[in-house]
């Protein structure tokens, strides 16, 4: 609080050159602490136990690249990595095509009860990342909600089993994980979309999904993009999901990842592959961006 | 006012809607569930599961826990936050575009890497695990909201106030006190709040950090991995409840410090 206080009035105002100077720093010092002991350090230790032969317990000994070579010759990590670029780009695309309508809806469609719709995307952003995972597990298990009203309409006789455990049950966990997420990015996006951009469209002829596809899509190509990049990075960054509705098929790099350190106590190992991973995130990044960029002319 | 019509994109909405809270009342109807089965149609209404995970001194435990670490985050963010949108709006220095895009950074890594990378750091200097070790994995990941919020209240504030304090002439303190946090107060209280809302609800960063004990998230995870508990429901919609709480208080304060 005392660097708060003896460096707040100074801004902008009076006070001498080093004065002000010792100011911005002590105003600095705690984000600059946190971020190098929270995230810089941390990470480039990761970096550097990446590069290191294991020694078990999280202890690390001399160079060695084999946590890469394993990484890339081991079947299992190899098929958890490609089926979390595949079930990342799917949820992702999945979700961004399902927040379009939803968005032009909230900006276009309503007006005074525009703020409570946001507020129900916030709301289901909120309630809960655990709980909404676990309440999927209820919703789609062999006892669960839909097998048993399905069995009760007589529809079928034996439940479902490929409701939960599999890569579908995973999609839809994930999406809707990812869908208020994306609803309020492109809904930003839309905001400086003006009304009369769209109307004019369709005064020139347009059809309302040409116009949607004409007008709308170009113009809020940032915020998809973003939307995009976010629920992709979100999903196959996911260790969690894959854990409780995946199944054996629907198995993740990020599980792979998490047993490293949790269970197996092979730190460099888990590390190499994180670090596979965030190359291929930003890879995947560069991509999208090229995509837009292309797009764009 | 045109009479509503049955519209595809009506319908659609509906659905999406449905899709989106199926799972929140699902889990609260089934926490109200008098019997233990988790199917339709619920036996009957009762707070049987509520008497139970209260009297449950693991989940007692776990939420004092919770609570303790989300107020303890926020009194962190908060202190660290404010005095970080100050210094980007109120100076000029090198490396400051850095600086505002690094601040960012935990919020868009997936929670994985930064709950790896702590446990690398904390193993590496043998520091065990406990609430603080959460706490500063809470903290790193909750610091860009606050930032955000922050940053763009401070960016609006009229320098001129200021100013014009000093010629009337107040010392710093007194500007600081009297003039800044009188008019940002409300932004800052209210995303101290969303900062609170997102520790409580915090898991995948939790996972690596805690060792131990227990917070909310985690006990749901122990207990709903493992067996069919009907009481989970019940203390997961504890959890949304208090998170929704939030989401209502940092609304008023949000719209407050707007008008």
């Amino acid at each position: 609080v005392a660097a708060i206080t003896s460096a707040v009035g100074t801004p902008t105002l009076g006070g001498t050159m080093p004065r002000r100077r010792v100011a911005l720093a002590l105003m600095l010092l705690p984000c600059v602490i946190v971020l190098g002991f929270g995230l810089v350090v941390p990470l480039l230790l990761l970096l550097y136990k990446s590069v290191r032969e294991n020694l078990g317990y999280g202890q690390v000994g001399g160079f060695s690249l084999d946590a890469y070579k394993t990484a890339f010759s081991t079947a299992v990590f190899r098929k958890t990595t490609v089926n979390a670029l595949w079930v990342g780009a799917a949820t992702a695309l999945i979700s961004v095509l399902l927040s379009y309508p939803i968005a032009y809806f909230i900006t276009f469609r309503l007006r005074r009860a525009r703020n409570l719709a946001l507020l129900m995307i916030v709301i289901s952003l909120f309630s809960g990342y655990i709980v909404r995972i676990y309440a999927w597990r209820t919703i789609l298990g062999a006892n669960g909600v839909i097998n048993d009203g399905l069995e009760r309409l007589g529809i079928i006789h034996s439940p479902l089993l490929f409701l939960l455990f599999s890569k579908w049950a995973l999609l839809i966990v994930l999406t809707n994980l990812t869908v208020p997420f994306t609803v309020l990015i492109i809904t930003g996006a839309m905001q400086n979309v003006p009304k009369e951009a769209l109307e004019n469209a369709r005064d020139l002829g347009a059809n309302s999904l040409r116009s949607s596809t004409g007008v709308l899509l170009p113009m809020t190509m940032g915020g998809a993009i973003s939307a995009l990049a976010y629920a992709y990075v979100i999903s196959a960054g996911d260790y969690i999901t894959p854990q409780l509705v995946g199944g054996p098929g629907g198995t993740l790099v990020g599980v792979s990842i998490s047993d490293q350190f949790v269970r197996i106590g092979n730190q460099p190992q888990g590390a190499a592959l994180s670090f596979i991973v965030l190359a291929l995130f930003a890879l995947s990044y560069l991509l999208l961006s090229r995509l837009q960029r292309f797009k764009g002319i | 006012m045109p009479r509503p019509r049955i519209t595809l994109l009506g319908v659609y909405m509906t659905g999406m809607f449905v899709f989106l809270f199926a799972p929140l009342v699902f889990v609260v109807l089934f926490s109200f569930n008098s019997g233990s089965a988790l199917t339709f149609p619920i036996r009957g209404l009762s707070l049987r599961w509520y008497r139970e995970i209260f009297a449950d001194s693991e989940v007692t435990g776990a939420m004092w826990n919770s609570v303790r670490v989300a107020i303890s985050t926020a009194i962190v963010v908060t202190v660290v936050g404010t005095c970080t949108a100050i210094a980007m709006t109120r100076y000029r220095f090198r490396g400051q575009r850095a600086m505002g895009a690094l601040v960012l950074i935990p919020a868009a890594l997936p929670g994985l890497f930064i709950g790896i990378s702590l446990v690398a750091m904390f193993s590496q200097l043998h520091i065990g695990l406990s609430l603080v070790t959460v706490t500063i994995g809470h903290m790193l990941f909750t610091l860009p909201f606050f930032y955000l919020v922050a940053h763009a209240r401070l960016a609006q504030f009229d320098p001129l106030l200021e100013e014009s304090a000093e010629d009337l002439g107040a010392n710093a303190w007194q500007r600081f006190r009297l003039v800044l946090l009188p008019m940002v107060a409300p932004a800052l209280l209210g995303a101290a709040l969303i900062v609170v809302a997102l520790s409580w609800d915090e898991f995948l960063i939790t996972f690596f950090t805690i060792g131990g004990s227990n917070t909310l998230p985690l006990l749901i995870w122990s207990k709903a991995r493992l067996t069919i508990d009907p009481s989970v429901n019940a203390i997961a919609t504890l959890l949304v409840a208090g998170s929704l709480l939030l989401v209502a208080f940092t609304r008023r304060f949000i719209v407050e410090s707007h008008s």
